[in-house]
């Protein structure tokens, strides 16, 4: 008899081929209040975090994008806009693994006039809908922490990449002062499932969400699975003390 | 089936064009085939039949019809 291989959901241990469906059920039931619950879990910071990943970024004119778990749309529409502003356009497709967060971004989307840009696929990370070398740029925010292979994520961003692809994910990680990462384990264990409770009247969900933001690897053990996955010039930046990186990488 | 038609509004939502050209199946990384009227991408390579819903290709193999 073979026994599944083991992975994480949340502090609990789970097969791999139950933690997909388990992902889905968690999303499932946060899509519709996933942006209010974010500005509540992070005070508002989570917007600063995605301002600083699309400086970073610098989105080009022209750039074809792949945003990877991208449900409701936040970084492709931050994209699109930046590259609007210059009187410039640029295409991005949104993967989810969840059909109705794509839906709640899709909606949004209608509303500000950005329909014709973006296009909307229900996928997996670790088994991409698309050719290889299709997309300048792919990003993944606060996603690939729910990933169940993460090293089978970093392969297939490298493979749809074009050569002179841009690689970058925004995901929470390890703060730098021992200390305040205490602080803010005792927070977050302890007021975002109530958070969770009040506003989307689902406790468990934001449970999971706290538990795997402290199983994800920290900066530079994140660093060198991107790099084992054939990225170049790998390097990452901390924002709010390290609550949160941001990791690049180049296919070259 | 013709569009012109039809009411606009009764339309079910369709794919973009522009993604279908983009997508492979994500199982056998072979080419898939639009069926319109059925509203799903065909992969024959794996045998799968993924469902479009609303508009969004559901490429996912859990999600997809198994083909004789």
């Amino acid at each position: 008899m073979t026994r599944d291989p083991e992975t994480h959901f949340g502090a609990r241990t789970v097969s791999e081929a139950e933690k997909p469906g388990l992902v889905q059920g968690v999303f499932t039931s946060v899509a519709s209040r996933y942006d209010l619950m974010n500005d509540l879990m992070s005070g508002g910071t989570h917007r600063l975090w995605k301002s600083a990943m699309i400086d970073w970024l610098a989105p080009r004119d022209g750039w074809r994008m792949l945003d990877v778990a991208g449900g409701t749309g936040d970084i492709s529409f931050r994209t699109l806009e930046r590259i609007n502003k210059r009187g410039s356009r640029g295409d991005v497709t949104v993967c989810d693994l969840t059909e109705d967060m794509l839906r709640a971004g899709r909606t949004r989307s209608e509303s500000e006039r950005l329909a014709d840009q973006l296009s909307w696929v229900t996928g997996d990370a670790m088994q991409l809908p698309f050719e290889d070398a299709q997309f300048d740029a792919y990003t993944i925010s606060f996603g690939i922490r729910n990933v169940t292979r993460i090293n089978d994520a970093l392969a297939e961003a490298f493979r749809v990449l074009k050569p002179g692809g841009r690689f970058l994910c925004l995901e929470f990680s390890a703060m730098t002062v021992p200390l305040a990462q205490k602080a803010y384990d005792t927070y977050s264990f302890n007021v975002i499932p109530r958070i969770g409770q009040v506003v989307a009247n689902d406790r468990d969900s934001y449970q999971y969400l706290v538990e795997s933001i402290r199983r994800f690897p920290v900066q530079q053990q994140f660093g060198q699975m991107i790099e084992g996955a054939g990225f170049e010039q790998v390097k990452w930046r901390n924002l709010s003390g390290g609550i949160a990186a941001l990791h690049s990488g180049w296919k070259l | 089936m013709t569009d012109i038609d039809e009411d606009p509004a009764a339309e079910p939502r369709l794919v973009d064009p522009k993604l279908l050209e983009a997508l492979v199946c994500p199982v056998s990384r072979g080419p898939l085939s639009y069926d319109r009227a059925a509203q799903e991408l065909v992969s024959e390579r794996a045998k799968l039949a993924y469902p479009i819903r609303d508009g969004i290709p559901i490429m996912l193999s859990d999600e997809a019809r198994q083909l004789d």
